[in-house]
């Protein structure tokens, strides 16, 4: 078993493999909430990640929400590329080195060529940010 | 590559405090407070599988241009990003120059409004509107 930094679940698969994900990670993947309605994903603070302020980078905090609604929009719609085209974040709550941060994707809708997201980013029961955004999936026609 | 440096002559490296800019910039700048132009080369670093700036990259390199602007706008006062909305247009390639010039929409009391269209070249590849809040400030 691999060590995951502490708050991170032993079983959480990494979810950076590579690209930009992967050089501001460890991203991860937790387990799925009401059936598979809810996707998680999470990440540790680390100091990489702060601003001058000692809180938690806005760029980050927005990188995170874009992967962990990216990887969402793909696997619901089981396209192998999907693109964000837009994506509204709002900043609710600033975060702290060590936090463990977790994110809560759940599917609005979906159709052919769109996947429509919103997504939270918590730490314990405390929000974050709130996002919302549209996916465009890939190979379908225009 | 002799290409990209002519591109940044008259540029100086932004002075960057915040650790998460440092460890993904560097990002410099060109002109005078409140009309200020910046550049960003995106390298292996920013990159997805495809060879495409990932989105997050996107809109941190949005957060940190706007942020300059909403600190010029409020004489250096401590700001925060309250919302960022982006429209990812087209995608930037590894080795291309990513620039924009922010655009102070309103600044109230305690709320600054700024845009930004980020351009390669002639083309508008992302798009950003965000709000910002000057602490201490009702």
């Amino acid at each position: 078993m691999v060590n995951r930094p502490a708050g991170i679940p032993e079983d959480a698969e990494i979810a950076s493999t590579g690209g930009f994900n992967k050089y501001v990670g460890p991203l991860y993947r937790l387990k799925d909430l009401e059936d598979g309605a809810v996707k998680r994903f999470a990440f540790a603070a680390a100091e990489q990640h702060m601003n001058g302020a000692g809180t938690v980078h806005g760029g980050m905090l927005m990188t995170f929400l874009d992967t962990s609604m990216s990887r969402t929009s793909r696997l619901i719609s089981g396209a192998n590329g999907t693109a964000t085209v837009s994506l509204t974040c709002d900043f609710v709550a600033p975060a702290k080195l060590g936090d463990v941060i977790e994110s809560r994707v759940c599917v609005t809708r979906r159709t052919r060529t769109i996947v429509f997201l919103s997504c939270e980013l918590v730490c314990g029961e405390r929000v974050l940010m709130v996002g919302s955004g549209v996916w465009k999936i890939s190979g379908a026609e225009e | 590559m002799s290409a990209l440096l002519e591109k940044l002559s008259g540029y100086r490296a932004t002075r960057l405090i915040d650790p998460f800019e440092n460890f993904v910039g560097p990002l410099y700048e060109i002109g005078e407070k409140l009309a200020r132009r910046y550049a960003f080369v995106v390298d292996e670093r920013h990159v997805n599988m495809r060879g495409v700036i990932h989105g997050g990259m996107l809109m941190t390199l949005a957060d940190m241009t706007m942020g300059q602007a909403a600190w010029d706008a409020c004489d250096h006062a401590d700001v925060v990003t309250l919302n960022m909305q982006s429209q990812f247009i087209r995608g930037a390639r590894l080795g291309e120059i990513v620039e924009v010039q922010p655009v102070l929409t309103r600044r109230t009391r305690s709320i600054i409004f700024l845009r930004g269209d980020f351009m390669v070249g002639d083309e508008i590849i992302f798009s950003c509107a965000s709000l910002w809040k000057i602490l201490g400030q009702d």
